[in-house]
C-alpha cells in the first residue's frame, strides 16, 4: 500500500516536471504575426513581420523588421527585442521578394518544413517590389482590418479563382518532385485596392522561371478543379458567369511518347450579350478563346520546363522511376496535349436568348 | 396496577412522551400504553371500543377478546418495550398479560407531492415520500403485477431501520439478486441511515467518485428500472429509490420522455450528451487553446481572444480555477438558501459579479461566456449525483489541459472513460448499454 502510494506520488511528480508546462505562454503574451516578408540583401536575409496588435479595442498593424544570417536567427533577435515572444504558428502568408524567388527559395522553404515554426499550410506569394514598401503601404492604408493581407488569399473571403493558391508544403514538394511544379501568385501594392494581383510566377524546383497572367491562372485553377466559381469570363459577344467546372483526363504512353486527352466541362450562366447572337455562337466563341489561351500558356510552360499542371502525375505509373527524373526535360517537351473545353450554358438569366433550335419559335 | 405495567413504567421513566392510561374493556380495567407522540390516543380508544362492540358475544370475557386482537404475552417485557419504540400500543390486563396492537398512528408523514429535485414535464407528478410503505405502495400502484416482489429487512443492531428490496421476478438476473440478498443478510447488523451506509452494506468502496446507485424520486422512473431487470432499494425515511445497477445511459434518459414523439425524444437525449461533453471539455479547451496550443485557433479567433485577455494578470489555468471556484460557491449557496432569497443571489452572483470581474480585468470576458455555458450544460444531465460527478471530472480535464494542451484534453477524457469502464456493480459494467442482452438473459 505504501509502495503504491509512493508510486502514485512519483507519477504525479513526473507528470508535472516532464512537461515543462511552466514554459507555456498565454496567448496574450505572444505576438502572432499574420504575414512574413523575406528578402535577401547580399548574404543576409531581411525578415519583415506584420503583427496585428490590439490598441484601444481596435486591431492595429505593426511592422517589425530585422536582418540576419538565417531566418530563425533573425526571428530570435526580433523576439529578444520585443516585449512578447514571437509565435510564428499563425503566419498565414509568406511574401518572398522577387529577386530571392529567382535565386531560389529551396533553403527558406526547407527551413520552414524542418523547424515547423511556420505552419506548412501557409500561403507563399511573391512580391514584385521592395518588400518593406509593400508592407508599409498595405498596412498604413487599411489599418482597420489588421489581417487584410491574409484575407486577400482566404478562400472564404477575398480569394478569386484567378489567384493561384500555393502552400509551403506544395512549394517544398515542387522542389523535390520530378513531376509537379507550382504557380505562386505575384502581388504588388498600390492602386485604390491596396493590393494588386499581377498574375502568377511559375516555380520550378523552387526557382521562379516564368510568369503567367491572371487569366491563365484561372485556367490552371479550372484544370486542377480548384473552384472557378463565380468568375466572369468575357468573349467578343458576351460575358458569362462560370458556376461549376470539372476536368477529365486520360493519359496514354505509347512508344515513349506521352499524350494526354483532357476535357474541361464548364457550366456557365449568360450575363450580358452584345447584339443578338445565338447561344451556339457564344459557346463556340468562348470555347475557342479559352482553348487558344490554354495552348499559348502550355507552350510557354513547356519551354520553361515547368509542370505546374502536374501532368507528370498521370504518367508516374507508365514511366519507370529512373527515367522519371527526365520528365521535365525530356517527356514533358514531347507531351501531346489534346484539350477540349466543353461549355454548357445552364441558363440565360431572366431573359430568353436566341438559339438555333429555338429560332423556329 | 399489574407487574408488567410497573416494570414498563420504570423502564420509561425518562421518556416524558410515554403515556399509561387506564380504560375499561368488558367492565374490567386494562391499561394501554405507548408514546403519545406516535399514537393518536382518542381515535385509538374509539376504535378499540367499537371493536369490542362488533365482536361482542354474550359470554365474552376480556381474555377472549385479547386473544382475538393479538398474541397474548406474559412476564417478559422485552417485546413490549421494543414494540413501544416502534410506535405500537400495549394493552395490559390486571393479570399481567399484554397484547401488542397497531394503533391509529399520528400523522407524521407529508402527503404525496410533486417531486422537488427532479422536475417532470407533462408526466406523472407524484414522488416518493419518507414513508417506506407508501413508497412501495406507489410502485404497486404504478405496476400492478403479481411478479413484483418485495423483500424487507430490519437493519442495525436494534434492528430498527427498515430496508426494502424490490424486483420483478423473471426480469431480474437471479445471480445478481441472490448476491445482493446475501450481502444484505450478511451485514444485517450494520447501522443504516443513508446512502453511504447502504453502499457499505453492499460492499462498495466508499471512495468512488461516480455513485453506483442511480437515485430517483419518481415512481414511474423506478418502475421503468424494475421492468428493465434492475433492483430497487428503499430506506425508511428517505424519499429516494436507490436503483442498482446504475448505468451510464441513465445520465441521459428519463422515462417521461417516452411521452414525446420519438424524434423529439432522441433530440432531447442528444442534447444531454452534448451537455455532458460541453461541461467536460469546454473549460479545458479554453485553457489548452489560450495557454498551450494557440496555433489551433483560427487567426481571427486568436486575435480576439488575445485582445480579450489584454491586461489579465493570471495565467489561463489560475483564471479558470478562480472563476470555477466562485461558480461552485454560487451553486452551493443557492442550494442552501431559502427559496425566497435564491433569485437574488443568482442575480448578484451571475450578473453583477460577472460584469464586475470582467470590468476589473481579473478574467477575460470570453471566459465568462465559457463558464456560463459549462454551468448551464452541467444541469442538462439527469440525476443530481451524476451531475456532481461530472462537475468534479471537469477539473481533471482542466488540469490536464493546462499541462498538455489539446492532447491533455484527450488524455483526460481517456482517463475518465477508463475509470468509468472500471466500475462494476455485481458484475455489471457501468458502461453496459444493453442490460437485457448482456445481463438478464445471461
Amino acid at each position: 500500500m505504501v509502495k503504491l502510494r509512493l508510486k502514485l506520488i512519483f507519477l504525479v511528480f513526473v507528470i508535472v516536471t516532464l512537461t515543462g508546462c511552466w514554459d507555456t505562454k498565454d496567448i496574450d503574451h505572444r505576438l502572432l504575426p499574420v504575414a512574413m516578408g523575406i528578402s535577401k540583401e547580399g548574404e543576409e536575409y531581411q525578415v519583415i513581420l506584420q503583427v496585428p496588435e490590439p490598441v484601444e479595442g481596435q486591431m492595429k498593424n505593426r511592422i517589425i523588421k530585422e536582418s540576419g544570417q538565417t531566418i530563425t536567427k533573425t526571428i530570435d533577435t526580433l523576439s529578444g527585442n520585443m516585449e512578447s515572444q514571437i509565435d510564428l504558428l499563425h503566419v498565414k502568408v509568406i511574401l518572398i521578394d522577387k529577386q530571392l524567388a529567382k535565386e531560389g527559395v529551396k533553403d527558406v522553404i526547407s527551413g520552414f518544413m524542418r523547424s515547423r515554426d511556420v505552419s506548412s499550410n501557409a500561403l507563399v506569394t511573391i512580391c514584385d517590389e521592395d518588400i518593406e514598401k509593400f508592407f508599409n503601404t498595405v498596412s498604413n492604408d487599411l489599418d482597420v482590418n489588421a489581417i487584410n493581407l491574409f484575407e486577400f488569399f482566404e478562400k472564404n473571403a477575398g480569394w478569386t479563382p484567378q489567384i493561384a493558391l500555393t502552400r509551403v508544403w506544395q512549394v517544398y514538394r515542387s522542389v523535390h518532385s520530378y513531376t509537379h511544379d507550382v504557380a505562386v501568385p505575384i502581388v504588388v501594392s498600390g492602386g485604390s485596392t491596396n493590393i494588386r494581383h499581377m498574375g502568377s510566377a511559375v516555380m520550378k524546383n523552387g526557382k521562379m522561371v516564368e510568369t503567367i497572367t491572371p487569366d491563365e491562372t484561372l485556367l490552371i485553377n479550372a484544370f486542377k478543379e480548384e473552384s472557378a466559381q463565380g468568375r466572369v469570363e468575357v468573349s467578343d459577344h458576351a460575358s458569362v458567369l462560370i458556376i461549376s467546372n470539372k476536368t477529365n483526363s486520360k493519359s496514354n504512353f505509347i512508344d515513349d511518347e506521352p499524350s494526354l486527352e483532357n476535357v474541361i466541362n464548364l457550366k456557365v450562366v449568360l450575363l450580358e450579350t452584345k447584339d443578338d447572337h445565338t447561344i451556339e455562337l457564344i459557346k463556340e466563341e468562348l470555347s475557342t478563346i479559352l482553348q487558344e489561351r490554354f495552348d499559348g500558356m502550355f507552350t510557354k510552360l513547356q519551354e520553361s520546363e515547368a509542370d505546374i499542371l502536374g501532368l507528370g502525375q498521370h504518367f508516374r505509373n507508365k514511366i519507370p522511376r529512373r527515367e522519371l527524373k527526365d520528365w521535365r526535360s525530356k517527356y514533358y517537351q514531347e507531351l501531346k496535349m489534346d484539350l477540349s473545353i466543353e461549355i454548357d450554358i445552364q441558363n440565360t438569366g431572366f431573359l430568353k436568348s436566341n438559339s438555333s433550335d429555338l429560332s423556329a419559335n | 396496577m399489574g407487574e408488567v405495567s410497573k416494570k414498563v413504567k420504570k423502564r420509561f421513566k425518562n421518556y416524558d412522551d410515554f403515556f399509561q392510561q387506564e380504560t375499561y374493556l368488558y367492565k374490567e380495567i386494562v391499561e394501554i400504553m405507548g408514546f403519545n407522540t406516535l399514537i393518536n390516543i382518542p381515535k385509538t380508544k374509539d376504535i378499540l371500543q367499537e371493536y369490542t362492540k362488533s365482536v361482542h358475544t354474550p359470554d365474552m370475557t376480556l381474555d377472549d377478546f385479547l386473544k382475538t386482537i393479538g398474541e397474548v404475552k406474559e412476564g417478559n417485557i422485552d417485546d413490549a418495550i421494543q414494540s413501544i419504540f416502534e410506535g405500537k400500543l400495549i394493552i395490559c390486563s390486571n393479570k399481567g398479560q399484554y397484547v401488542v396492537v397497531d394503533p391509529i398512528p399520528k400523522e407524521l408523514n407529508r402527503s404525496i407531492e410533486p417531486p422537488s429535485n427532479e422536475n417532470v414535464l407533462q408526466g406523472s407528478q407524484s414522488s416518493f415520500i419518507e414513508d417506506l410503505e407508501t413508497n412501495i405502495g406507489l410502485i404497486r400502484k404504478e405496476k400492478t403485477s403479481e411478479k413484483l416482489c418485495v423483500n424487507s429487512y430490519s437493519m442495525g443492531k436494534r434492528q430498527n431501520k427498515k430496508l426494502a428490496l424490490l424486483y420483478i421476478e423473471g426480469n431480474v438476473n437471479k445471480d445478481i439478486l441472490s448476491e445482493m440478498q446475501n450481502q444484505i443478510e450478511k451485514n444485517i447488523k450494520k447501522e443504516l441511515q443513508n446512502q453511504q451506509d447502504l453502499s457499505n452494506i453492499l460492499g462498495f468502496s466508499p471512495w468512488l467518485t461516480m455513485s453506483k446507485f442511480h437515485t430517483s424520486e419518481l415512481p414511474s422512473e423506478a418502475v421503468k428500472m424494475l421492468l428493465q431487470g434492475r433492483v430497487v432499494l428503499f430506506i425508511d425515511r428517505l424519499p429516494i429509490a436507490f436503483i442498482l445497477p446504475s448505468l451510464i445511459w441513465d445520465m441521459f434518459t428519463i422515462e417521461n420522455e417516452h411521452n414525446y414523439p420519438y424524434p423529439l425524444m432522441i433530440l432531447i437525449r442528444v442534447l444531454r450528451v452534448l451537455g455532458l461533453l460541453t461541461t467536460l471539455i469546454v473549460p479545458g479547451l479554453y485553457v489548452a487553446l489560450v495557454a498551450v496550443n494557440p496555433g489551433v485557433l483560427r487567426i481571427e479567433m486568436a486575435l480576439s481572444i488575445a485582445q480579450s485577455r489584454q491586461g489579465v494578470p493570471y495565467p489561463a489555468l489560475v483564471e479558470v480555477l478562480i472563476m470555477l471556484l466562485i461558480l461552485e460557491l454560487i451553486l452551493e449557496a443557492s442550494v442552501r438558501l431559502p427559496k425566497s432569497i435564491g433569485p437574488t443571489i443568482t442575480m448578484v452572483g451571475g450578473i453583477i459579479l460577472g460584469q464586475a470581474i470582467v470590468d476589473a480585468k481579473l478574467v477575460s470576458n470570453l471566459l465568462i461566456i465559457i463558464l456560463a455555458a459549462t454551468t448551464i450544460a452541467n444541469f442538462t444531465i439527469v440525476g443530481v449525483q451524476n451531475s456532481l460527478s461530472i462537475r468534479l471530472y471537469k477539473y481533471l480535464i482542466v488540469i490536464f489541459a493546462s499541462i498538455y494542451g489539446v492532447f491533455g484534453l484527450l488524455a483526460g477524457m481517456l482517463l475518465i472513460i477508463a475509470y468509468l469502464s472500471s466500475l462494476k456493480t455485481f458484475g455489471v459494467s457501468y458502461l453496459n448499454v444493453n442490460l437485457e442482452r448482456d445481463v438478464i438473459k445471461r
